[in-house]
């Protein structure tokens, strides 16, 4: 749907701040140096830039003007005529007209101009002819200064028209100045329109918002209107009859029936027979207000015939729309602003016949069957027996029975939060609500949960109680033990256990000894190699006796052994190691010679080559142009490395002997050179 | 009643949280007003829960439950289900399960009795529904859409469905879901309703842009405030007809 805003139309300069926008904006965006030695062709190019730039400049501001500026035959016909009764539409369409044509001089000098800059000679002709076309783009401007003035006039007043949104639904109020039209609109919207006990207050359309069964009605109060011919009537009254005529809306006749406006109800009735063919096929409404002063019966015979003939032409609207011709209280209708009486039946009766008539019309047009689905409510046909009761708590429904009674306020997370330094500030509790059998559980620290188990799956709820039971049952043992308390102490021995005890204990107690003196020092203590290890204690031979001691074969053992001492040297693969008759193992099983051994070993370490040897594939002659090569490198980077290593704080002059201290300065000869 | 809310800024409020008859999920925001705002309608007969599922805010379109049960995508945490363990009633019986389709709340629409669900949905998925929360399972689509926990919303008393349902669509569902149904919109003409409304047997909340006709429709459907659902047919319709056609 179109939105009717005119208060977006940007603003319109006068004319001599149109042409400093224009100028100062080629003179910042294009470029400014030009030297006559330049190539001609790079001259004339920058003076046309110049010229076409200009050009764009004006085109656009004058664009915009042109569309932003309501072209009054596109719009809705109502601001069409308020537009033309307001600005005078031939005005209007006249500056508009202008302003385009100005725009389409400008288009043409700056062809012309930058044609005869193709021509251009020397930097001074191209200038010229630059400064020429700028100046004849500006004298355009200037004369269609007086249209910029007037456009701009109508652009700040445009802004201050309400918005009226013509296709919505609509109450208008109209009748003779000062008959209460502005207080009606006060008292059922929040407008706020000026109330004064004079004729003509109010100048121009006024807008106000009511709402009467979920939808929202736009009320708009018009300037009071007099009886007289059509081409008499000012501009305040014509924005009233362009309202009427054009807006589809539920029409309230205001009717002063106490005359204290200042006219009779026979002029009133007069402007009503004058204007009635602007209500036709519209809900009309005759308001006879002000029954404060005088009620309706009491107004004189020939007035109530007045009114009466009134009320029979309203009703003819109303069998002209087709609708229920039979109830004519909604036609007439009494009230008073002043004590209120009346005001809000008006008001339902309006919009109610509005409503009325609109969804008549909708219902005739075709967008209706689109929606018949929404106005259908799907009652459930039953399928089973089963009762499907709503579940709604037993507090919700006390609450209910009891919110007419009292209702204390409960604390909520938010005041909480505003109370602790507010949002970002407060972090509240994720637990504080937990449902737990223990309150004092809410802040307990859950071990973490992983692959959905934690550790407290693991753990038997009842480990307590067992306990329990297996010290009882240690507790009964340990009560029977002690009737038959058993002495260890080896009294009961034979002397041959005895001894036999004697000798554990005393290799228990070595071994402990050995083992805690191993322990003290194996904490620093670096391997010792063999030939530090003086007393050889543990070597395969004393392995080997020890094992035939037993009655063992100790071969496999001691091959075993003197494999795995060999140093990580390269991985080994499986089967040499295992495989016997592999001639490494051969070798160290059947030369069990130390110096054989030693022998084998691999080298630990190559010797390292001088660094001016030669090596063949480097390139060098001989070792003397190799060295000389190693020295050059060493220096080429030297530089580099200090600077490297230097730091911001280190000493730094920059430059030693600056030139322009130097230069020039002798104390004979020429000075000149500096 | 119902209640018009953001949630940081957005009307989506069905998005965000998770209403049913015995208790209330709400996501964690940057502030407590809107968590507040549930509070306060619901804290004295209901357990407003503040969580994550899957750390994400979007709880009211991962999850579905009803007063019975629970039910969870598998992106749900471990700690995230602990959570929801421990502050909801024991009643209610909190299950995860494997569904390739894992946003539940668009998948699946239920109340106390009944539950739609996508078609697509797996065959022990259904089972689950049926076990968990207690109701009896109909694979069925809404106007079109297999999102039929995104374009609908009821509970036992009433329910509002995507505004181009048909009137024998509206029938069909009706009957199956034995409360009276409403095609309707909220959001000011969203047709998401889920995401705008979320309802249980006696309150209702919907997105701040949700216009007074639109209100109107769901206190009559949801019969929140003594409202029937036939006033929309009868004293609203005019009212309907000027602001739809």
């Amino acid at each position: 749907m179109v939105q009717y805003n005119f208060k977006k139309i940007t603003v319109v300069p006068t004319r001599d701040d149109f042409i400093d926008i224009i100028l100062s904006r080629t003179q910042r965006q294009t470029p400014t140096v030009v030297h006559k030695g330049y190539a001609i062709s790079r001259i004339r190019q920058f003076y046309m830039r110049k010229v076409k730039y200009t050009q764009q400049n004006f085109h656009e501001k004058l664009s915009t003007i042109i569309e932003e500026f309501p072209r009054l035959d596109d719009i809705h016909p109502f601001y069409g005529d308020l537009l033309h009764v307001l600005y005078n539409k031939d005005h209007y369409k006249l500056a508009l007209g202008q302003i385009n044509t100005a725009r389409n001089l400008i288009g043409k000098i700056s062809k012309d101009y930058v044609k005869l800059l193709k021509y251009g000679d020397s930097l001074y002709r191209c200038k010229s002819l630059k400064v020429a076309a700028l100046g004849r783009m500006c004298t355009v401007i200037k004369r269609v200064g007086p249209s910029l003035a007037y456009l701009e006039q109508i652009r700040q007043h445009m802004a201050r028209l309400p918005s009226i949104d013509p296709n919505t639904r609509t109450i208008l109020i109209c009748g003779y100045p000062n008959v209460g039209k502005s207080s009606f609109i006060n008292k059922i919207t929040r407008a706020d329109v000026d109330v004064q006990p004079y004729a003509f207050t109010t100048k121009s359309l006024f807008v106000g918002h009511t709402d009467y069964k979920y939808l929202r009605y736009q009320v708009i109060d018009t300037p009071g209107i007099l009886d007289r011919p059509f081409e008499d009537r000012n501009i305040i009254e014509m924005c009233s009859i362009t309202a009427l005529a054009h807006l589809r809306a539920a029409v309230l006749f205001f009717l002063d029936i106490s005359g204290s406006c200042g006219y009779s109800i026979a002029q009133q009735a007069a402007l009503f027979h004058s204007i009635k063919s602007l209500f036709m096929n519209k809900p009309l409404i005759i308001v006879c207000n002000k029954t404060d002063l005088q009620p309706l019966d009491g107004i004189s015979e020939e007035d109530m015939k007045l009114v009466m003939e009134m009320k029979s032409e309203a009703m003819k609207t109303v069998i002209g729309q087709g609708g229920d011709s039979t109830n004519d209280e909604e036609v007439l209708l009494t009230m008073s602003t002043l004590t209120e009486d009346g005001v809000i039946a008006v008001k339902n009766v309006a919009c109610e016949r509005l409503l009325n008539q609109r969804v008549e019309l909708k219902m005739k047009s075709k967008k209706i069957s689109d929606c018949l689905n929404r106005f259908h409510v799907a009652m459930p046909k039953p399928r089973d027996q089963k009762e499907r009761p709503p579940c709604i708590p037993q507090a919700v429904l006390e609450a209910k029975a009891k919110k007419e009674v009292d209702q204390e306020k409960r604390k909520l997370e938010r005041d909480l939060e505003n109370e602790n330094g507010g949002a970002g500030v407060y972090s509240a509790s994720l637990r504080k609500h937990y449902v737990l059998a223990n309150d004092e559980w809410k802040e307990d620290i859950m071990p973490e949960i992983l692959d959905g188990h934690n550790v407290y799956d693991f753990v038997d709820p009842d480990i307590l109680e067992r306990l329990e039971e297996l010290e009882q049952e240690e507790g009964l043992r340990q009560d029977q033990d002690e009737g038959e308390d058993v002495d260890m102490d080896g009294t009961e021995l034979t002397p041959e256990e005895q001894e036999a005890l004697a000798e554990i204990r005393k290799k228990k107690s070595l071994l402990i000894q050995q083992h805690r003196i191993k322990k003290s020092t194996a904490e620093s203590r670096p391997t010792v190699p063999r030939k530090f290890d003086k007393d050889k204690k543990f070597t395969s031979m004393r392995m080997g006796r020890q094992l035939s001691s037993l009655g063992l074969d100790p071969t496999l053992a001691i091959n075993r052994a003197r494999s795995q001492s060999r140093g990580r040297k390269r991985e080994r693969s499986l089967d040499r190691g295992n495989n016997d008759g592999g001639d490494a193992m051969d070798l160290d099983a059947e030369q069990p010679n130390k110096k054989l051994r030693t022998l084998s070993r691999s080298r630990s370490r190559s010797r390292s080559r001088p660094p001016g040897e030669l090596v063949p594939g480097e390139g060098f002659k001989d070792s003397a142009q190799k060295v000389k090569a190693l020295k050059m490198a060493k220096k080429s980077v030297k530089k580099r490395n200090k600077d490297a290593r230097r730091g911001e704080a280190d000493r730094v002059i920059p430059t030693l002997k600056p030139k322009h201290l130097f230069s020039g300065k002798r104390p004979i000869g020429k000075t000149s050179r500096r | 009643m119902a209640t018009r809310i953001q949630f940081e800024n957005s009307c989506d409020i069905g998005v965000f949280s998770k209403l049913t008859n015995a208790y209330c999920l709400v996501a964690i925001g940057g502030s407590e007003n809107f968590y507040s705002t549930f509070e306060a309608e619901l804290a004295d007969a209901i357990p407003v829960v503040k969580t994550s599922i899957g750390g994400t805010r979007i709880i009211g379109r991962l999850c579905i439950g009803n007063k019975n049960g629970l039910l969870l995508p598998h992106t749900t945490t471990d700690q995230e289900l602990q959570h929801l363990r421990n502050s909801l009633p024991d009643q209610v019986v909190v299950q995860r399960i494997e569904e390739r389709l894992s946003a539940l709340g668009n998948c699946i629409a239920c109340n106390d009795y009944v539950a739609l669900t996508h078609t697509d949905l797996d065959k022990e998925t259904e089972e689950m529904i049926a076990d968990v929360l207690g109701v009896e399972v109909f694979r069925q689509t809404i106007a079109g859409n297999t999102l039929v926990g995104s374009f609908c919303a009821f509970s036992n008393k009433g329910g509002l469905v995507h505004p181009h349902t048909s009137i024998e669509d509206l029938d069909e569902l009706s009957t199956l879901l034995q409360v009276p149904l409403v095609a309707g919109t909220v959001n000011r003409g969203s047709e998401v309703i889920a995401a705008g409304l979320t309802v249980n047997d006696w309150t209702a909340f919907c997105g701040s842009d949700t216009t007074a006709t639109e209100l109107s429709v769901i206190e009559s459907v949801f019969k929140l405030r003594e409202a029937q659902p036939t006033a929309i047919v009868d004293e609203m319709r005019k009212s309907l007809i000027d602001s739809y056609v």
